[in-house]
């Protein structure tokens, strides 16, 4: 895919700067948050080109790749931005637009980590450990990692068998649901 | 002292990881507090922030669940002390950005179907150690200084960054732990990495991340002359103490850092013994350094 005018679309990135509250013109490239940013040796684009992308409308290009999935959420590119540009928040609402598109990405095992976080939020109220790195292991195939961790930590009292459910489990089920309905009615992003 | 002590009350947010795989952090944190005579009053049917994997993909989820988190606590007295680097930076975001933002603000009210209670006063216990109860009586409670310990400080992204959120301490060269460390006796070295990412909760989903990029923690730690590793988050214990094993293993090296919590550091010079602040759990056995050092 090369870039074009053809492939420019605004429309999104007006959505990513209401998501994220910043603003992606405010960047001058001085490429600063690649230069502190821990994960840009596994991203093929670097955070200053993501936030280039976007100026330019080329979101697909971004989506597509696996950049955002490998940010880590250091809050250092935030930080040290002289324009006050906030890139990790963009790359929240990337994510967030990916992950509604469902679209292509070469990035499943931490889309993966978060969906099952989540649902273990939504099932217990608080997180179950044991239960997130097993599940997280039959679902992406990888039956053998960290197995030889899991004795350790059990040994030392650091991975729980059993887990209880909060006894608020209704009034947390009931903002995930409002959450969807609110964005049925097209009240939030 | 007691008198004088009474006023600090909090009403206590430890976090999912504190009631699993860092439980030696919520046990150290409870009986250092109850030694400097603080009280904390756990939050009633407090659940998950929703750490980095919510505001991941879906920011109103993040901050609703927060927001909630951060009604509940109204249920306790005191400002609200939070253990976890991870559980602190996203309940101070969402006071940030609820402050900020009035079309997010009613989202969330919506959501939670609730008032916010944006005003209530969100602490990390460095902040609480440090500042609330003061480093000149933490001094003063020392019974045992950790004379001879060099401690490499490690902050990690989330206790400061992002600049006016967290507001700890100095976004780029903080030193609040390094003044703890030194008000109960100990060295601190000073070292290049105490700032850098460890991975996160990479250590889920891509652990060869956590792999590469506490190693490079560990060994600046290392080269800095440091005795062990000294932190206040539980993500950040996980990858440098569990995986510090594995981490050697893949570079060929030898490290031997113990990891502490910040509690335990502290705990061990008020005088508290290594078995109620659950030294044991540590899987980098510290055993050894704290007898050469004759702390035990």
């Amino acid at each position: 895919m090369i870039i074009s005018q053809d492939t420019m679309d605004l429309g999104f990135v007006r959505k990513v700067e209401a998501l994220s509250g910043t603003s992606v013109r405010s960047c001058f490239q001085c490429g600063k948050c690649s230069a502190g940013c821990p994960m840009a040796t596994f991203m093929e684009h670097p955070p200053n080109r993501v936030v280039r992308l976007l100026q330019l409308g080329q979101w697909q290009r971004i989506l597509a790749g696996r950049s955002i999935w490998f940010c880590a959420s250091c809050e250092t590119c935030s930080t040290r931005c002289p324009n006050k540009v906030h890139l990790a928040s963009i790359m929240d609402a990337l994510r967030k637009l990916s992950w509604d598109a469902e679209g292509p990405s070469k990035e499943s095992y931490v889309q993966l980590a978060n969906k099952l976080f989540l649902q273990n939020i939504r099932s217990y109220g608080r997180q179950y450990e044991m239960r997130l790195a097993a599940v997280f292991n039959v679902k992406s195939g990888q039956f053998l990692k960290d197995l030889m961790l899991g004795p350790k930590l059990l040994a030392k009292g650091k991975l729980k068998m059993f887990h209880h459910k909060n006894k608020n489990m209704t009034e947390i089920e009931k903002i995930f649901s409002r959450i969807e309905e609110m964005r049925k009615k097209g009240e939030a992003l | 002292m007691t008198t004088e002590n009474t006023s600090l009350k909090y009403s206590y947010y430890p976090g999912c990881s504190l009631h699993a795989s860092a439980g030696e952090y919520d046990l150290s944190t409870r009986e250092l507090f109850s030694v400097l005579n603080i009280r904390l009053t756990e939050i009633p049917d407090w659940f998950c922030c929703g750490a980095t994997p919510a505001h991941n993909v879906d920011e109103l989820l993040s901050l609703s669940l927060c927001a909630k988190n951060l009604e509940l606590a109204e249920q306790v007295e005191g400002d609200v002390a939070v253990a976890c680097a991870a559980c602190f930076s996203r309940l101070k975001t969402t006071q940030h950005v609820l402050a900020e933002s009035p079309v997010k603000r009613k989202q969330v009210e919506k959501a939670i179907d609730a008032p916010l209670h944006l005003e209530s006063n969100v602490k990390h216990l460095l902040d609480i150690l440090a500042r609330d109860f003061g480093l000149e009586r933490l001094a003063a409670s020392v019974k045992k200084p950790l004379s001879g310990l060099k401690v490499a400080c490690y902050y990690g992204c989330l206790l400061t960054r992002p600049t006016d959120v967290p507001n700890l301490d100095c976004v780029e060269a903080p030193t609040i732990m390094e003044d703890v460390l030194k008000a109960v006796g100990a060295e601190t070295v000073t070292w290049t990495h105490r700032l850098e990412c460890c991975g996160a909760n990479f250590t889920l989903s891509r652990p060869g991340v956590v792999i590469q990029l506490s190693n490079a923690i560990l060994d600046s730690a290392k080269a800095a002359g440091a005795d062990c590793i000294m932190v206040g988050c539980p993500l950040c214990h996980g990858n440098l103490d569990i995986r510090q094993k594995e981490i050697e293993g893949v570079y060929s090296t030898d490290y031997g850092l113990p990891v502490f919590y910040l509690t335990q550091l502290v705990g061990m010079a008020c005088g508290i013994s290594a078995e109620k602040l659950g030294l044991g759990a540590l899987i980098v056995n510290p055993m050894p350094l704290l007898r050469e050092k004759q702390l035990l």
